[in-house]
């Protein structure tokens, strides 16, 4: 570039040279050291300006001390008119090589001009070590790299897992490159995450700073990222094929630089992400993945209805999130109900902070009985990465109310007992009883207590008494005999019992034994009979249906009491009667 | 005035039972304005206080399942209407009532089917309750007697044949009456009914923490009692499905 300035300063000055100095003005003279740059590395050229605004003569070059001169003393003079106002340079150039790394200076200078000595200040110049690309006329890729530079800005660098992260990729054009256009290579895949591209409608050219510099940005691409897992995932590098057109060095008759076209290839660069795993600690059990900030709820579109009808239960997860990276929890409804297979239904918006809306199933119920049917709280459980802490929401329990339809029927019979269905007349739920009835608490039941015992083999006691008792009445039965020989005795005893302490004395015991006979038959037949004749008595017992022997032995011992009183009767005849009389009285008794 | 003394605390001992038995029909009278104003909580305080002082009824066990049944508290609820049952086995208000009260279990379970010779069997166990048996078989005793008596007594040939026939099967029909009564007594003692209590509990295969839950059980079934092992108690759902629960997730319905 110096070059070309000096060639064009050349040619402009051929024609002043020819003009006559005449209206030179009175300035300030300057005589100065310029150097092309204050530091370079030792394979770099340097090159050395002396410049002054006058013409002056005898001039000393210093000795340039650590380095080589490779060219020089070349001059430069230039000199023109603008509005009659003379400017003039004349320059004495070097290009110097470096010999080693060290500060060197570079010493003074001197020139006289009109007669007085002018000097330079001294200048250091640091020779660093040997750069990659010395300089020389840059290529036009050097100048593309140096001037548009790709950047993915990422939101965080460590997050956690299912948080999200945005990507920003922007392109950065300083103002001296034109780009005309650019096509994307590839696009990357994110694996390991879940992304989302926000796609532009247009690229917007913004102004901006890079490195401190003024650029131009293109925002390229904006994706938002949910990683997946845990650990340190690897972004792949977004690459650019990007046309422009890069100044030259070359020039163009107006002294406009000249532009190459060229084509370049720019790529973000890999980007990591340390992911955090969600903590373990406080996890609840139901957690199934959502992270970020939600709120919960679920709702019924009516809480009293009529059976057949339908109603909606809504489980609605709302807030900021992986909303599509997770499954609602389920509602556990009373069995009774008829539920179908709920229905899906998303509103979420992606914008670079990650997700936001809602995400809702919705459940449609059947009630098929009157009744009332709880809907039980459900729980959502879901890390909020801002507090770092898990948070859980339940629901809240709804009825509900089913207000006319058949009465419910369950299947499970619930006791043992297949018990007659009693027909029930209402089909609603019954009011409470009104009568206590109460009864101690205490459970005994009549079987196995002792009344029961008692009761069961008490009866069969009565058969063994029976049997007891007609077997002595049996016996008694067979003791008849006995019974009338012990009646005779004892009516033997009662009438005859004066005969028989008579026995032996004649006269005394036959009038004892007829009085004996007669106040028998006065005490069975109540009357007096002493005074009857035989005659009599006989047909008074045969009326009585005496038998003729009792009749016959009746009055035969009457006779014979009579007859004893005239005939003497002997002892045996005695013994004889009495014997008699007892048997007679016996035999009569059975019959009176 | 030592005497006086004696006589009054006599009399009171005398009358406590009395009083007792008027102080529960009052609280009854009480819980029964309280449930009609829809003080459900002062109700169900009022049935406790009664069944606390050791008395109970079908009554208050309905009441009481219904005051839990108006409040939304499904276990408690169809608890006391499956107590109400074991009192009055065949109230058809009752049988309604739990009816409304199952409806709000989250479980479904279909029971097995009986064998038809099972259930030919149960019909006729139940076909009287346990006393009812134990009656009878007293009436057959004493029909036994009262033939085999006539047996013994009669001389005609016809009336012997008509009593000891009679008096045999009568004997054999008290025996029969008896055995069932026991065995329903022993149906009785070993069926162990519960109703869980914990709104949501798994079954777990072996009676500890670290055993895999079978299934999940929700509040208000009703389970059958098989075993125990410390804190844990093997149970049989009606479908036939078992495993351990721990104790305090159910309330056994005959502890009375």
């Amino acid at each position: 570039m110096t070059r070309t300035w000096k060639h064009i300063a050349l040619l402009l000055i051929i024609p002043l040279l020819s003009l006559p100095v005449s209206g030179q003005q009175e300035e300030d003279v300057t005589f100065e050291l310029k150097l092309s740059k204050e530091s370079l590395g030792v394979n770099e050229r340097l090159r050395v300006d002396f410049t002054m605004n006058r013409d002056g003569d005898n001039f000393v070059p210093p000795d340039f001390k650590g380095f080589r001169i490779l060219m020089g003393p070349s001059q430069a003079i230039s000199s023109s008119w603008i509005n009659g106002v003379r400017t003039y340079s004349k320059s004495y150039s070097y290009t110097l090589q470096p010999l080693a790394k060290g500060k060197y200076t570079i010493g003074q200078a001197s020139i006289v001009i009109r007669g007085e000595t002018y000097k330079t200040i001294p200048r250091e110049v640091t020779v660093t070590e040997a750069v990659d690309q010395p300089n020389g006329a840059p290529g036009a890729d050097r100048i593309a790299d140096e001037n548009l530079h790709l950047v993915a800005e990422v939101s965080k660098a460590n997050p956690y897992m299912n948080e999200p992260v945005s990507v920003v990729y922007k392109l950065y054009v300083s103002p001296s490159i034109v780009v005309s256009n650019f096509r994307p290579m590839d696009n990357p895949t994110y694996n390991n995450f879940w992304s989302h591209d926000i796609p532009l409608t247009r690229y917007n050219i913004e102004e901006g700073l890079f490195e401190g510099k003024p650029y131009r940005f293109v925002v390229l691409k904006r994706v938002v990222l949910y990683p997946q897992k845990s650990g340190s995932l690897e972004i792949e590098p977004l690459a650019l094929d990007v046309s422009l057109e890069v100044p030259t060095d070359k020039r163009d008759f107006f002294g406009s630089p000249i532009y190459t076209k060229t084509n370049k290839v720019v790529s973000a660069g890999k980007r990591t992400i340390q992911v955090k795993p969600l903590p373990t600690s406080g996890r609840p059990s139901d957690f199934n993945g959502a992270v970020g900030e939600f709120q919960f709820s679920v709702s019924t579109t009516k809480d009293a209805l009529n059976a057949s009808e339908s109603l909606q239960a809504k489980v609605t997860v709302e807030g900021k999130g992986n909303l599509k990276l997770f499954q609602l929890p389920k509602l556990t409804l009373p069995s009774s109900l008829e539920v179908y297979e709920p229905e899906f239904r998303e509103n979420v918006r992606t914008n670079l902070s990650g997700m936001q809306g809602s995400v809702t199933e919705e459940y449609t119920i059947v009630p098929g009985f009157q009744g009332k049917y709880p809907i039980p709280s459900i729980a959502f459980s879901y890390f909020n990465p801002k507090t770092e802490r898990y948070e859980r929401i339940d629901s809240d329990e709804i009825t509900i109310n089913v207000l006319e339809g058949p009465r419910p029927i369950t299947a499970t019979e619930t006791a043992p007992k297949t018990e007659k269905s009693t027909v029930v007349g209402g089909d609603q739920f019954y009011f409470i009883k009104l009568t206590p009835e109460l009864v101690p608490k205490k459970w005994d039941p009549f079987f196995g207590s002792r009344a029961h015992i008692a009761w069961l083999f008490g009866p069969l006691l009565l058969i063994p008494l029976f049997i007891l008792v007609r077997r002595r009445q049996d016996a008694r039965e067979r003791d008849v005999e006995g019974a009338r020989v012990k009646k005779a005795n004892r009516l033997a005893r009662k009438y005859l019992s004066r005969a028989k302490s008579a026995l032996g004395n004649e006269e005394d015991f036959y009038i004892a034994l007829e009085k004996a006979l007669h106040n028998y038959l006065r005490a069975k037949l109540k009357i007096e009979t002493s005074e009857f004749a035989k005659d009599k008595i006989r047909t008074l017992l045969t009326n009585k249906n005496v038998d003729a022997s009792g009749v016959d032995g009746f009055i035969g011992l009457l006779e014979n009491c009579e007859m004893a009183r005239y005939s003497p009767f002997s002892q045996v005849q005695m013994e004889q009667d009495y014997q008699k009389a007892s048997q007679v009285i016996t035999a009569l008794d059975k019959t009176l | 005035m030592n005497r006086c003394l004696h006589i009054i605390v006599l009399s009171l001992t005398l009358f406590y039972g009395f009083f007792t038995y008027a102080q529960e029909a009052s609280l009854f009278s009480k819980a029964t304005t309280a449930y009609n104003q829809g003080k459900y909580d002062d109700a169900i305080s009022y049935y406790e206080e009664i069944l606390e002082a050791g008395e109970h009824s079908a009554a208050v066990y309905f009441n009481l399942g219904n005051a839990h049944y108006k409040k939304n508290q499904i276990a408690p609820s169809i608890y006391y209407y499956e107590k109400a049952l074991l009192l009055t086995p065949d109230d058809p208000e009752i049988r309604n009532n739990l009816r409304f009260a199952q409806n709000m279990t989250l479980d479904a379970i279909t029971p097995l089917p009986q064998p038809d010779l099972q259930r030919y069997y149960r019909d006729l166990l139940f076909a009287l309750s346990m006393d009812g048996w134990a009656y009878a078989g007293i009436f057959f005793v004493l029909f036994f007697v009262g033939a085999y008596l006539l047996f013994l007594a009669s001389s005609t040939p016809n009336k012997k044949r008509i009593g000891l026939i009679s008096s045999l099967v009568s004997l054999m029909l008290a025996v029969v009456c008896t055995a069932l009564s026991y065995l329903q007594y022993q149906a009785y003692r070993n069926d162990q009914p519960a109703i869980i209590f914990a709104s949501e509990i798994p079954v777990r295969s072996e009676p500890n923490e670290r055993s895999t839950p079978a299934f999940l059980l929700h509040e208000g079934t009703r389970v059958q009692v098989l075993d125990s092992l410390d804190q844990w108690r093997k149970i049989e759902l009606a479908d036939g499905q078992n495993g351990w629960i721990p104790s305090d997730s159910m309330r056994l319905l005959k502890d009375f």
